[in-house]
């Protein structure tokens, strides 16, 4: 009897210091994240879509042009629409990532010579790249609507010294859509992409900020929006 | 009482091998202790930007780096589902932003992942 206390108590002793040992939980701070980044190319036919629609030109579509404009003046005011589908990510993401940052990335080919402030909504119903035009928008024509105050983000763009945005042929430092892919990643809001529209339309002096679309295939110029999330907050 | 004796040192091997198994499943309570030791040093958004000379990402900078992350090293790499590459850096003194320059430049697609990742500091 005595001898089989022994043998256990040793044993047992044994064991549990190696098994102690091999926990080794010599802990390294690890802060992790994953970002997806879409990028906007010809070949993007459906997943990523962008255009343009004219005031001047209401009845048209611009959905194949190089160039996109944000205008303001008088009659003859701009916009962009722009929609990247999340589920083009590589690996996916997951419907409970936290989101940490999105930013939409346009590339700036000319700058307005008075500093202006673009406006970033999200959109709220459909459209199509090569249907869409001032009068089908989904904003609708009114000037000036969406309110500024329902805006999503927006930045400075021009030639003055302090504008945000003040050098032609360069990535605008980009507009924060956050909260939006954050609603479109968890469900709560369907992604229609966003629109973009001059802070004060209708300028007696013309004044106009221009990108690049997909259609000007140039990799390094094309719109992006990048997106960076962790999966365990 | 002879043949007791001899099958007890059996059971009590037996019990002390299940006990080793036992503490060999890692309980929560011990992980939770450890996860608490490891902090991390962001909390919020950082800004991941590739840098595309022509059609390919050749560096990536990481922007937005707290200075809770000074001296940690971050390892970036990049996957556009066909390449993968890899680059570290050392995050200086102050955090703010740090380029990363791949080992091998990946192709620009529709979508590339990024994974970002602050060891230590």
């Amino acid at each position: 009897m005595a001898v089989a206390i022994i043998l256990g108590g040793a044993l047992g002793g044994s064991l549990g210091r190696a098994a102690a040992a091999d926990l080794n939980l010599t802990s390294e701070n690890l802060t992790p994240y994953r970002t997806c980044t879409l990028t906007a190319t010809p070949a993007t036919t459906t997943s990523i879509i962008d255009s343009n629609v004219r005031q001047g030109s209401a009845t048209s579509n611009f959905g194949t042009t190089t160039t996109m404009l944000v205008s303001s003046s008088g009659a003859a005011n701009q916009r962009v629409y722009i929609r990247f589908d999340l589920t083009a990510c590589t690996v996916a993401i997951p419907a409970t990532a936290t989101i940490r940052l999105a930013t939409l990335r346009l590339f700036a080919t000319v700058l307005p010579a008075a500093c202006r402030t673009v406006d970033v909504f999200k959109v709220t119903a459909t459209w199509a790249e090569t249907t869409i035009t001032w009068n089908n928008q989904p904003f609708g024509t009114t000037l000036n609507n969406p309110p500024t105050g329902s805006r999503t983000d927006s930045f400075d763009i021009g030639t003055p010294v302090g504008c945000q945005n003040l050098t032609a042929n360069a990535y605008i430092l980009g507009a924060d859509v956050t909260s939006d892919v954050a609603a479109f990643v968890a469900g709560s809001a369907t992604n229609f992409g966003w629109m973009l529209r001059d802070d004060v339309e209708a300028s007696a002096t013309a004044r106009s900020s221009t990108y690049a679309t997909k259609n000007l295939g140039t990799v390094n110029r094309a719109p992006q929006l990048v997106i960076t999330y962790v999966t365990v907050p | 009482m002879r043949r007791s004796l001899s099958v007890l040192p059996v059971v009590t091997i037996a019990a002390a091998m299940i006990g080793a198994a036992t503490s060999l499943a890692l309980s929560s309570d011990t992980i939770g202790a450890a996860t608490t030791a490891a902090g991390r040093c962001a909390t919020a958004g950082l800004s991941v930007v590739q840098t595309v000379p022509t059609t390919l990402v050749t560096t990536v900078t990481v922007g937005i780096l707290p200075a809770a992350c000074a001296g940690g090293i971050l390892r970036v790499a990049v996957h556009n589902g066909i390449t993968s590459s890899e680059g570290t850096a050392t995050i200086p003194g102050g955090g703010g932003t740090v380029t990363v320059t791949l080992a091998v430049a990946v192709a620009v697609t529709v979508a590339e992942q990024t994974d970002v990742v602050v060891s230590g500091p």
